[in-house]
């Protein structure tokens, strides 16, 4: 599962290592190592830029993170930049799971305490599955013209072909999950992404998630 | 005891009178006792395929308001014996017939024959609805396109519900030298979908034009690939193991081809 504390994105300049609010640095060491570990290719010897989404971090300790990139992955930090976090984010009404309040109200709304429910066949055209009150898992299909919508997160053991909304109560850090992800629609809390025409199913299970630009990314999906 | 076989399909046009009429001949020329029952009330058109149009004196309506008895109202095809034709009412529309008439009609005509094959209109409505009432298994008819697909995904979603069992499909107006240049979904696709048995896969055949206009089923003419593949889908249905053939399966064009290769 990707780490709600560092991203690391391919941008038209580079690399570049987004870095949001978190409790210490060794929080954010911790999670560069689970960010570089869910990488397909090792990123040896690349320069990255490194994105403050977050207060801006004392000079020992951007050193201190700067020597731990140098040395652990071979990464050299060409920039860094700061942006201002004081200023309400572009889309007000979608407020990010990412800032340190929320996370802390996780717990009585997360995967572990709440229920999930098993859906043991496929769903067809002109069906449809609700489960506002956890996550949804699909042995079987969801088939174009079915719709499937949870509170939590949806997996689907088989093709997403329909349209599918996790996080229907706005819980962000929802995901959905496919043996093939080629949905016709797909929202995650109040976002929502449409399929590309002609989109072909790849072949491997793909993860969808609301990415750090606010807004839906689909990649590859390798593990929680 | 026969068992009653819906013929139906979601999207319309797709071939579910076609199929009806061509399975109905070919399970009698196999030596069946079969009728074959259009519940396209309104629109019926199963006794122009057949040929039968002109011999039509009493419909299932006429057999539900009492008017007649169920046997008289069965027109018999004399060029095969065991066939015949109930006929829907063209004054009425859906609406005018309950589930539970057709169903008394089916359960009738199925302990006196070893096929009925109900000969369903388009759509998920009424017509449907009293359509399968009395079936025991269906056959979804669809083309490898999009839209039919998910129509035939809709209904098999509402026959499994009904308990209809089993659902068998019917790939019709298949087109090889399509699938072969990609332009067509070929049969994994489908069935990847639809997740149901296939029973046989009936190739684009211009036959089935010209034979529709002379009402004359496709099933009695031996050579034409349209025919041979109806012919096949009836063995199955009376149980017999068939398999499904090369030029249905991969492609006539794409099977020479790694023939050629192979033997390079
Ligand atoms: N295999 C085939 N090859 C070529 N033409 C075909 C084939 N099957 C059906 N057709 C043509 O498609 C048209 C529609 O067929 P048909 O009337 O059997 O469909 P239907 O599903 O019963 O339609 P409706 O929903 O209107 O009842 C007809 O003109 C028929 O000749
Ligand atoms: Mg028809």
């Amino acid at each position: 599962m990707a780490n709600s504390i560092v991203a690391i994105r391919a941008y038209r300049d580079g690399l570049h290592l987004i870095i949001r609010p978190h409790l210490s640095i060794a929080e954010v060491e911790e999670a560069i190592q689970q960010e570089m570990s869910r990488m397909n290719q090792p990123l040896v010897g690349a320069s990255v830029q490194i994105d403050l989404k977050c207060p801006l971090l004392k000079a020992e300790e951007m050193a201190y993170l700067k020597s731990k990139l140098q040395e652990t992955y071979n990464l050299t930090v060409r920039s860094i930049e700061a942006f201002d976090e004081q200023a309400p984010p572009p889309i007000a009404a979608a407020p990010t799971t990412h800032a340190l309040p929320q996370r802390t109200e996780m717990p009585n709304n997360s995967r572990d305490s709440e229920p999930s429910r098993i859906i043991p066949y496929t769903i067809r055209s002109g069906q449809t599955e609700d489960f506002p009150q956890g996550s949804l898992i699909i042995y079987g299909d969801v088939n174009s013209g079915a719709e499937v919508r949870a509170g939590g997160d949806i997996v689907v053991l088989g093709a997403l072909r329909g349209n599918a909304h996790a996080g229907i109560n706005g819980r962000l850090s929802a995901v959905v999950i496919a043996m093939d992800l080629v949905p016709v629609q797909l929202q995650i809390g109040n976002f929502i992404s449409r399929r590309p025409i002609n989109q072909k199913p790849r072949g491997y299970p793909e993860i969808a998630r609301i990415g750090v630009e606010d807004v839906i990314i689909v990649e590859k999906f390798v593990k929680f | 005891m026969g068992k009653v076989i819906v013929v139906t399909s979601g999207k319309g046009g797709v071939g579910k009178t076609t199929s009806t009429a061509n399975l109905g001949t070919a399970l009698a020329l196999l030596g069946k006792t079969v009728v074959v029952v259009d519940a396209d009330v309104g629109l019926r058109n199963l006794d122009i395929v057949m040929g039968l149009e002109s011999r039509i004196v009493y419909t299932s309506m006429d057999v539900i308001e009492k008017q007649c008895e169920l046997g008289k109202a069965l027109v018999k095809d004399r060029r095969v014996d065991g066939l015949t034709l109930l006929a829907a009412s063209q004054k009425n529309n859906k609406d005018d017939i309950q589930p539970e008439q057709m169903k008394a009609i089916c359960d009738k005509l199925k302990a006196s024959h070893d096929f009925v094959l109900i000969d369903s209109p388009a759509g998920i409505e009424r017509g449907f609805i009293n359509a399968s009432a009395g079936a025991d298994e269906a056959i979804i008819v669809t083309t490898p396109d999009v839209s039919a697909i998910r129509d035939a995904d809709r209904i098999i979603g509402l026959l499994q519900h009904a308990g209809i069992e089993p659902i068998n499909l019917v790939l019709n107006r298949f087109s090889p030298q399509l699938v072969g240049n990609g332009s067509m979904m070929d049969q994994e696709d489908v069935l990847d979908i639809l997740n149901i048995d296939l029973i046989g896969i009936v190739p684009e055949d211009t036959g089935v034009i010209t034979s529709t206009n002379r009402g004359i089923p496709l099933v009695y003419e031996d050579a034409s690939p349209g025919s041979q593949a109806y012919m096949r889908i009836a063995r199955r249905l009376t149980g017999q193991r068939i398999p499904i053939p090369d030029l249905e399966q991969k492609g006539f064009l794409s099977n020479i081809v790694n023939w050629f290769t192979r033997n390079r």
